[in-house]
Parts: structure tokens; sequence; C-alpha cells
């Protein structure tokens, strides 16, 4: 089988600026890839190079085993995306603002698969037929996150997914993206919070001006260690 | 494609900002209509009672006269250009033109052109019609549609998410874009098909003034769509799109018109008439002969009866309104000529704006351009050569006064 996502030496410019250096990594099927790395270090711009928003200047990154640039089309309906701060239609309802989306995906949902995803993201069912300019900023990100779950695509890449959601939603949601793991689908994350990617992640990346200085696995079906990670990161301050 | 549309549609029925400017398109579209219906009802009806009036005028005028000469002189006939059934939707020279006259067998030039001492004026802008709407006012309309589409999902970070949910670019915002430009279009050309129903406009012009007004509006479409791809703040384009648009819609005709009419003066209207009145008031004093040479070389056929004794006679006076007439023709000439070569490089001109361009073309359609208006001016001095083919034949041979023959005067047929 193709491996999801692979990154092959990629290395990216964005107005004329280095943002990425010789970055690799692979993420196999049913794993959870977190990406950890301080404001600017490349993560956002890593999930928009698998995207096909920004072209490698240098190395290659692929989807299921093929060139992003070969077939942009195709790696992107095999990605579910959550952007940073994903921002959907504020003057449309949930149910709404989903079903357009699916629409546009070329995967219509029906009321019950739509309600089916906000239960998991819990929320609150007297929310969904408001308009999404009244809702809370983690109310905004659990519809955006259900928009992901029902993309039903093989890999999903999510920017700092947890953001705005209180503790225990965020329990919640890594519970969800466990569940999603086991059952098959590949997940790349890119966040700031060393504990939630310790906590749910089988591997961690630390990406630091633009390269990856860091790799860290579960071993023997244990956690990362918060500590070592952390400590790792905090090097930033020092290097 | 399908699907893409009916999404788009159920997205922009939700969207209050661009249904707000659909809304207006529609109803601008409907006034402009109806000021032009209204407009072309008056212009018939004015015809219809100047019809009616104008037999009983002569009638009246010609009771009790007793020779051919003062017969011509009271008797006015009404001539006229109807409007077309077209010509609500552009009323195009209509505006500038005079479009019905009063002419009777005297110095003819001086009475085609008294009217144009008096146009109509509506400023820079000119008549609020469905050209102009569809010409100036529906490419303003486009770019508030069409402006931001990109660029507010950009600032509002959901331009990522949208493509690389919709796998490309074109999936999302082809759809959009069209399914706005097609309700404009719609909107814009529904009056304008019920207006032409009524109207009874033929199936030929109805299409081929949608075809314009398609064309003008996928011209802009594809100028809005250009501007689009620079990476810029939504403020950013719309003012470039405005001035654009200025540029297209204004400037340049405004340009044009000045450098076509620099470029090939035209001689005032008023000073045909004016030139036209001192060689007939002049003709008084001067010696019969200096009148009826001239006269007889264009009119051979009455050298016979050329002979004035006395010092009047209607045939002498007759003689020198056409004399009159012969005077500025030259002149006259020279005005209907310039007007046509300042027309056809108004046509060539009009490619450097998608607005002249659609202006024009429904001008043309609806048969108000320079060349229907020249077209009218013919008929007029048709149709006043044959009242002096009437008259001359009876008044320089000094014929007996016949009011019967009067039923025989030449009738004014409108062009078609
Ligand atoms: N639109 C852009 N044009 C040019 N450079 C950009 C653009 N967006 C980001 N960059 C640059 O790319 C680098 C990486 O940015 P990126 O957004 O990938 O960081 P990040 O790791 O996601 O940071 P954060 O944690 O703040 O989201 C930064 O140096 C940033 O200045
Ligand atoms: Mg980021």
């Amino acid at each position: 089988m193709a491996i999801p996502l692979e990154a092959r030496s990629l290395s990216l410019l964005r107005a004329g600026n280095s943002v990425l250096d010789d970055v690799s990594f692979t993420i196999n099927a049913g794993e959870i890839f977190a990406l950890l790395g301080g404001n600017g270090a490349g993560k956002s711009s890593t999930l928009l190079t698998f995207l096909g928003f920004l072209e490698p200047s240098n190395g290659d990154v692929l989807v299921n085993g093929s060139s992003v640039r070969n077939d942009i089309a195709a790696a992107r309906s095999a990605i579910a995306y959550l952007p940073e701060s994903a921002s959907l239609y504020g003057h449309m309802t949930a149910y709404e603002n989903l079903s357009y989306f699916l629409d546009l995906a070329g995967k219509p949902a029906n009321r019950e698969d739509i309600d089916a995803a906000l239960d998991k993201v819990a929320l609150a069912e007297e929310a969904r037929t408001r308009r999404l300019q009244s809702y809370s900023k983690g109310m905004r990100q659990k519809t955006a996150i259900a928009l992901a779950l029902l993309r039903e695509t093989p890999i999903l890449l999510l920017d700092e997914p947890t953001s705005g959601l209180d503790p225990v939603a965020i329990d919640e949601f890594h519970d969800l993206v466990k569940a999603l793991a086991n059952n098959g689908q590949t997940i790349l994350m890119v966040t700031h919070d060393v504990y939630g990617a310790c906590q749910i992640a089988d591997r961690v990346g630390l990406l630091r001006g633009g390269k990856l200085v860091g790799s860290f696995s579960a071993e023997n079906g244990e956690r990362i260690d918060t500590e070592t990670v952390h400590a790792a990161f905090a090097e930033r301050e020092t290097a | 494609m399908f699907r893409h549309m009916t999404r788009e549609i159920r997205f922009l029925a939700k969207d209050r900002g661009a249904l707000f400017w659909l809304l207006l398109a529609f109803t601008l579209s409907v006034i402009a209509v109806s000021f032009g219906v209204t407009e072309v009802r008056e212009q018939r009806e004015t015809i219809a009672a100047l019809i009616k009036e104008d037999a009983s005028d002569r009638a009246n005028a010609l009771k009790g006269q007793e020779e051919w000469g003062s017969a011509a002189y009271y008797a006015f006939h009404f001539t006229y250009a109807p409007p077309s059934d077209f010509a609500f939707a552009a009323m195009g020279q209509r505006d500038s033109s005079p479009w019905k006259h009063r002419i009777r067998m005297l110095a003819l030039e001086g009475q085609i052109h008294e009217a144009d001492t008096r146009n109509a004026n509506f400023g820079l802008v000119g008549r609020f019609d469905f050209a102009f709407l569809i010409a100036s006012v529906a490419p303003l309309l486009l770019i508030l549609l069409l402006y931001d589409l990109r660029a507010a999902e950009r600032t509002s970070r959901r331009h990522d998410l949208l493509v690389a949910t919709a796998g490309y670019s074109l999936a999302i915002w082809f759809p959009r874009a069209f399914v706005r430009i097609a309700a404009l279009t719609i909107l814009l050309l529904l009056p304008l098909w019920s207006a032409a129903l009524i109207e009874g406009t033929s199936l030929t012009i109805t299409l081929q003034a949608s075809g314009i007004a398609m064309a003008a509006l996928l011209i802009w479409w594809i100028i809005v769509e250009w501007v689009n791809r620079i990476d810029a703040s939504p403020s950013i384009l719309l003012t470039s799109l405005i001035g654009l648009w200025l540029a297209l819609a204004i400037i340049v005709p405004a340009i044009s018109k000045a450098v076509i009419e620099t470029n090939n003066p035209v001689p005032d209207g008023g000073e045909i008439l004016l030139l036209q009145r001192e060689t007939v008031n002049g003709a008084w004093d001067l010696p019969k002969d200096a009148t009826m040479k001239p006269f007889i070389a264009q009119h051979p056929e009455l050298r016979d009866y050329a002979k004035i004794d006395g010092p009047w006679a209607w045939k002498w006076y007759y003689a020198f309104q056409q004399v009159g007439d012969q005077k500025v023709a030259p002149l006259a000439q020279q005005y209907r000529k310039a007007r046509l070569e300042r027309d056809r490089q108004a046509d060539l001109a009009a490619f450097l704006s998608p607005t002249s361009f659609a202006e024009r073309a429904f001008e043309k359609l609806a048969g108000t351009d320079t060349r229907a208006m020249i077209v009218y001016e013919d008929a007029v001095r048709g149709f006043h050569s044959e009242l002096r083919a009437f008259y001359y034949p009876l008044m320089f041979p000094e014929a007996q006064y016949n009011p019967a023959l009067l039923n025989n005067l030449p009738n004014y047929v409108p062009p078609s």
C-alpha cells in the first residue's frame, strides 16, 4: 500500500524567504503524526504544500505515493483539511455550511449524517440551526471539525485543531482523533500544544526555523514523554 | 457542472448583498424599459395626432386660395420618422435629431435644420433607456457582484478551505461567477423581453439585442476576471475596477467623441439656416435674371416659362426659394457627409469601449442611429422634390388654378 503522506527533502520559499529546509518524514496509514513548533516554524506552510497551494522549491511532497504537483485535485480529494482558525460562512447555519461544503467536495450528506458528526464534536443541538456569526470560537471550530469528519477521507490535515476548544472538548477531540486513526485514517496534526501532542500522537516531529530538528516516537505502547519533548521544544530559546 | 450550478444557486439565494444588486438591476431595467415604452407611445400619439391635423389643417389653408403659388405657400405637410418597434430600448439620435417636421414648398434645407436649434439636452450621460442601462450601468452592477468573489474569501481566510474542498479552483469560482452573471443577465433582459412582446418587436431583433447584451456583459466579466487575478484586497480590486469602468464607459467614449468631432468639423445646422435665409432675402433686391438663370440650369424643361415680367410673380418667388436650396446645397451636403463620416469613425472607435459598442449596436437595431436619421432627412428631401414636381408644371406655365387637382398632391410616406 502506498504511503499516505510523505515529505522528501522538502524545501520551500515564500516571498523569497526560506520557510522549510530539507524536511523529510513519512506518515503511515492509521498513524497520528503531530508537527510541533513555535510561531513561524513552518507548520501551516507544510500543510499548504501537501494541498498543492505552495510548490516546493526543492524536494517533493507525495500523497498516496504520487507527487502532489502531478495531480493536485487527486491529492486534495484524498484529504480533509482543517485550516488554522477555520472560518465557515457566518451568514449560514451549521447545517447549511456543512451541506454547502460537502456538496462542494462532491460528497453530499443527509441530515442524519450531519447530525451524527455534530454529535461527535458535541455541538449543542439548539445551535445547529443558528447562523455561525452567533457562535463562539469553539463552536465554530467544532463545526469545522465536523466537516473534516464528514468528508470521510483517508487523510486528515489538521491545523491547530484544538485552538479555541475548552479542556473537556479537547479531551473529547483527542478521543475522536484516536478513533479515526484506529479506523485507518491517517492524521497529520499541527499544534503548539506539547502535552496534547504527546497524549495522542504516534510520532511527534519538532519543527524549528523550517528544519525538522527532532522526532519522537511512542515506544512499546507507551505515550511519548512530554518532559523530553518539552525540553527539546524549549531549546528554541537558547538555540 | 450541473451539480456545481445548483449548489451555487442555493448559495447565491443566501447572499443578501448579491441579491440586493440583482434586485436593483431588475428595478432599473423595469424603469428604463418603461421610460422607453412611454416615450415611444407619446411619440406615436404625437405623430397620430399630427397626421390627423395635417389633412384638416391643409384643407383649411387651401380653402379660398385662388393661385397655385399661394396654395403652395399656405399648405404645410407633416413629415415624420415613426419610432421602430424596438426604439423603446434605445432612443439614440431621436433625442438629438428632429424626427418630425411641418414643411412647405419654400426653401427646404432651412426648414430641415431649423429643428436642430432645439435639441433635447440630457447632459453627459444621456437618456436613461435600456441601451444606456446595459452599456453603462450593468457593467457597474456586474463589478459589484463579482469584484470580491475571491478576495472576500481570502480576507475571511476561507479561500484555501474552499479550493481544497472543491479540488480545483475552477470548480468553485466559475460556477459562482456564472450564476451571478446569469441571474444579472436574466433580470436585466426580462423587462426587455416583456416590452418586446408588448411592442411586437420581431424575434430576430429581440434575439440580436439579447445577444449584444450578453456579449457586453461577457466582455466585462472577462475584464473583472482578469483584474481579480491580482492578489489584492477587495477594496483595491474595487477601486481598480471602478477606475477601469470610468475609463471604458465614460472617458474613452468622451475622448473618442471629442477627437472625432474635432477631426470632422460639421457645419452647424443653424449656419445652413442662416445662409439660406440670407440668400432668399437677398434675392428680393437682385435682378430677376440672377435668380432665374441658376434656376433654369436645374430645370431646363421650364426654360420657356422663365421670363418674369413685372415686379412680382409666384414662380419667381419659388425659383429663389429653390436657388436658396441650391446655394446651401454644398454646405448641406458637407453637413450630411461629415455626420456620416463621424458615424463611421465612431463605429471604429466603439471597438475601444464595450459601452460605446453596445450602445451603438442597440441604436442600429432600434433604427435610432445617425444613419436612420439621415435616411429620414432624405425622405423629407424626396417628398419636398415631389411637391416641387407637382407644383412646378402647374405654376410655371401659369395653368388655370383648379383646386380639384390638389387631391393629387403627393403623400408623405415615412421611410420604413
Ligand atoms: N502569505 C505569506 N507570504 C509570505 N510568507 C509567509 C506567508 N505566510 C507565512 N509566511 C512565512 O512563512 C513562515 C512560516 O509560516 P507558517 O504560517 O507556516 O508558520 P506556522 O508554523 O504555522 O506558525 P504559527 O504557529 O504562528 O501558525 C513564516 O516565516 C512566515 O513569515
Ligand atoms: Mg500556522
